[in-house]
């Protein structure tokens, strides 16, 4: 019931929007944002529900001088997709992987701009924008993303603000732009039981050793991430050059930090059980503990846009310099639990039976989840408008250098993953109806995902969408196969003030 | 040289604000004269700003509204640079334009949205698209070749009661509208009346400018409206707040002026 009211909130306050601004002393304080309701139907019945969730943003910002400004973004949300919610704390926890408090407010930006005539200082929560590719960006690295919905929310909504200070630099030659995160704040995950957390993350429900243990049964816990020490050493920083020439708009870029995408650990105990000691009987029990690893590398980006006729030509690509991946499950056990170690423990555990008495004894393995590699990532896009309709198309591709076959990672086949994106948007009636046909092919795993959707504003204040989402995709281990059940209806609704 | 198109959005925002001043005399002067004329002494301000409300009513009559901060300036070079910055509704605030024309290369144009924050690189290819919804074009934002244009005076006539020069324009290659027709006042050159024909040479729409007012002796028409005849939709553009030769800065008209709104 509660999650009606909050859905029907959003319908019934009134549809004229307002401005709203408040002043403190000789500052005008504005504040809007916006109250959104949404609601997701899955398609597929056999993977996790989503209740309907809310979510309302609101943002103040001022100009107190001509020399500074402010702004503040905070969001409350109740968010449907947490199954079993806590409501022991107010804030989601910013320094945690898994959030399963809701509702619960967040602190989406929170800066201090300081101009002066050639710089400008920003301190604070902020949300940075490097690269020109649209919702792939291999040089835009400083902000972690929450990934608990990747498909419905658009990269500035997934973007989580990082604790940094940034200093913009102009001169007539270049543009100068430096970064410094001092504090990591880390990404967030959906929890285990929810729609979107990344099936090739879970820990599979057995180990299959094909030998003397057999099949192992396991049991999982996800481990929250140990965040590194606030020291000068584990701060991040990055510097972006930028400038014109003939109408091209070039930037490189420079990032030493920690990597935002999910690495995990698995580290496993294995647990003998002597069950009929007259007949030399075991069980054989797998404990894993997955937990988020963090792992720095540098990237060294590069990024252009141009226009060349009618088009809008964008690219950019990056060197990724120690990278970690994540290696697939099933190469990783064969290899660590050998026909011969398991041998060795059942020997080591016989023995310790006949010298001890003992009947159950553990085995800890560490099996190297994530392997360091160099890679590229790289892409190119093109815009093209035509009366009321916008296309965009993409091609992105990633390449691991000296990826070897006998250690596959997820989402790479061969070293590569080449992926096509197209993105049609065509408006209707004065801009009042919106249709969007966007959609992504993966042609080294050959999976796609559709979503068309249709935005009505019913009036400038409130906005609707409905939509579906459909993913298709044999091979769990690539980025959208491993979401090949998740197909969904959605629809949203938006009252902006 | 370029003339200001007459009834671009930024022309109409910006240009239209620094139409000819009033007294002058164009006895004998051919249509070319007389819009040469119209475009030396559009020019005269060398900035202006100034805040609009954009109304877009559809075929029903149902009104949306849009308000903008508009900022222009002309440079020595011939060169003009122009920002819009929407200031509602509350789903596009923030959201602004600039435009760097030049009469030797194409427009180079920049969209700011506040959502990505990023500055997006758009193509100027793209001028003959409505802007936000209304029944302005992109190409009515920047400028066009006066001498690519071939001009006839059609007659004189009265528009509200004021006499006008009735001045037929047809590009010597047709890109958006294949002719122009503009009802000129005669007593102070701004224009009263505008006819666009599309490029197959039927009816498409007709603007009204009127309501005007004289800043720093530059007669300037406040509200301004377009109907199109083909879709049955009008934009009113009222303008407030202008000001004329304010100073602006070079800095304005800038990405770092979009990124951070001030």
């Amino acid at each position: 019931m509660k999650r009606l009211i909050l859905l029907c909130a959003c319908v019934l306050i009134p549809s004229q929007a307002l401005t709203w601004s408040y002043p403190v002393g000789s500052t005008d304080i504005g504040v809007n944002g916006y109250l959104e309701g949404l609601g997701v139907y899955a398609l597929d019945n056999d993977t996790a529900k989503e209740d309907p969730s809310a979510l309302l943003s609101l943002t103040a910002k001022a100009d107190f001088a001509t020399w500074g400004a402010f702004k503040l973004t905070l969001k409350g949300d109740y968010d449907g997709k947490i199954h079993d919610p806590s409501h022991d704390r107010v804030f989601a926890p910013i320094e945690k992987v898994y959030r399963d408090n809701t509702p619960a407010l967040t602190l989406d930006e929170a800066y201090l701009d300081l101009f002066t005539g050639k710089a400008d200082l920003r301190i604070g929560l902020q949300k940075f924008a490097w690269g020109r590719l649209d919702e792939f960006n291999p040089t835009d690295n400083l902000n972690t993303e929450d990934m608990t919905d990747p498909v419905l929310r658009e990269e500035s909504e997934r973007k989580q603000g990082a604790l940094a200070v940034k200093a913009d630099i102009y001169t007539d030659i270049i543009n100068c732009e430096l970064a410094w995160i001092p504090r990591y704040l880390p990404y967030r995950l959906p929890m285990p039981d929810e729609r979107w957390f990344p099936p090739v993350l879970k820990v599979p429900d057995a180990i299959e050793t094909n030998s003397v243990f057999g099949s192992v049964p396991v049991t999982a816990t996800y481990a929250d991430i140990d965040l590194p020490a606030f020291t000068l050493d584990n701060s991040e920083a990055g510097v972006r050059l930028s400038r014109s020439i003939a109408g091209c708009e070039l930037s490189v870029s420079y990032f030493n930090g920690y990597d935002n995408m999910p690495v995990i650990a698995v580290p496993t105990e294995l647990v003998v059980e002597l069950t009929d000691p007259a007949a030399l009987k075991t069980s054989i029990q797998g404990n894993l503990t997955a937990k988020p690893q963090l792992k720095r590398m540098q990237v060294y980006g590069l990024d252009f846009s141009t226009t060349l006729g009618g088009f809008t030509i964008r690219g950019e690509g990056a060197y990724f310099k120690d990278k970690y991946y994540v290696r697939t499950a099933e190469s990783i056990y064969p290899e660590i639990i050998t026909t011969k170690l398991q041998q060795e423990l059942m020997e080591e555990f016989l023995n310790t039976f006949y010298a001890t008495g003992q009947t159950r004894q553990s085995f800890h393995l560490d099996p190297a989840v994530a392997i360091k590699k160099d890679a590229l990532k790289y892409g190119l896009g093109i815009d093209y408008v035509r009366g009321d309709a916008t296309i965009s198309a993409q091609i992105i591709e990633e390449r691991v250098l000296d990826y070897d076959d006998d250690k596959p990672i997820y989402f790479i086949k061969g070293g590569y993953d080449t992926m096509l994106s197209l993105a049609y948007k065509q408006f209707f009636l004065q801009n009042t109806l919106e249709l969007n046909l966007g959609g992504a092919y993966d042609y080294t795993f050959h999976h796609y995902l559709f979503q068309p959707s249709a935005v009505y504003g019913f009036t400038d204040a409130i906005r609707a969408t409905l939509g579906v989402v459909i993913i298709a995709g044999k091979d769990p281990n690539s980025l959208l196969g491993q979401f090949r059940d998740n197909d969904e209806v959605f629809v949203k609704l938006r009252y902006s003030f | 040289m370029k003339k200001r198109l007459l009834f671009g959005v930024l022309g109409m925002f910006t240009a239209v604000c620094l139409w000819p001043s009033p007294g002058v005399c164009a006895e004998a002067l051919s249509a070319y004269q007389i819009v040469k004329k119209s475009e030396a002494l559009m020019d005269q301000a060398k900035d202006s700003k100034n805040e609009m409300l954009m109304t877009l009513i559809d075929k029903r009559g149902n009104k949306r509204e849009r308000k903008l901060l508009s900022y222009a300036k002309n440079y020595p070079d011939g060169s003009k640079k122009a920002l819009i910055i929407f200031e509602a509704p509350a789903d596009v605030k923030g959201t602004s334009f600039l435009v760097w024309s030049n009469e030797k290369k194409d427009d180079q144009q920049w969209l700011y949205l506040p959502a990505l924050q990023r500055v997006r690189q758009v193509t100027s290819s793209s001028k003959g698209d409505s802007f936000m919804g209304s029944e302005f074009s992109f190409y009515d934002m920047g400028t066009r070749n006066l001498d690519k244009n071939t001009y006839k005076l059609l007659k004189e006539e009265a528009v509200d009661g004021q006499a006008c020069y009735v001045i037929e324009s047809i590009p010597n290659e047709a890109e958006f509208y294949g002719k122009v027709v503009t009802w000129i006042r005669k007593e102070n050159f701004v224009p009263a009346k505008m006819q666009f024909y599309d490029t197959k040479g039927a009816f498409l729409k007709e603007g009204t400018m009127t309501k005007i007012i004289s800043i720093k002796g530059i007669n300037t028409p406040t509200h301004i409206e377009m109907k199109n005849a083909q879709n049955g939709r009008a934009t009113i553009l009222d303008l407030s707040n202008i000001q004329y030769d304010s100073g602006l800065s070079d800095d304005i008209f800038t990405q770092r002026y979009m990124q951070r709104g001030r």
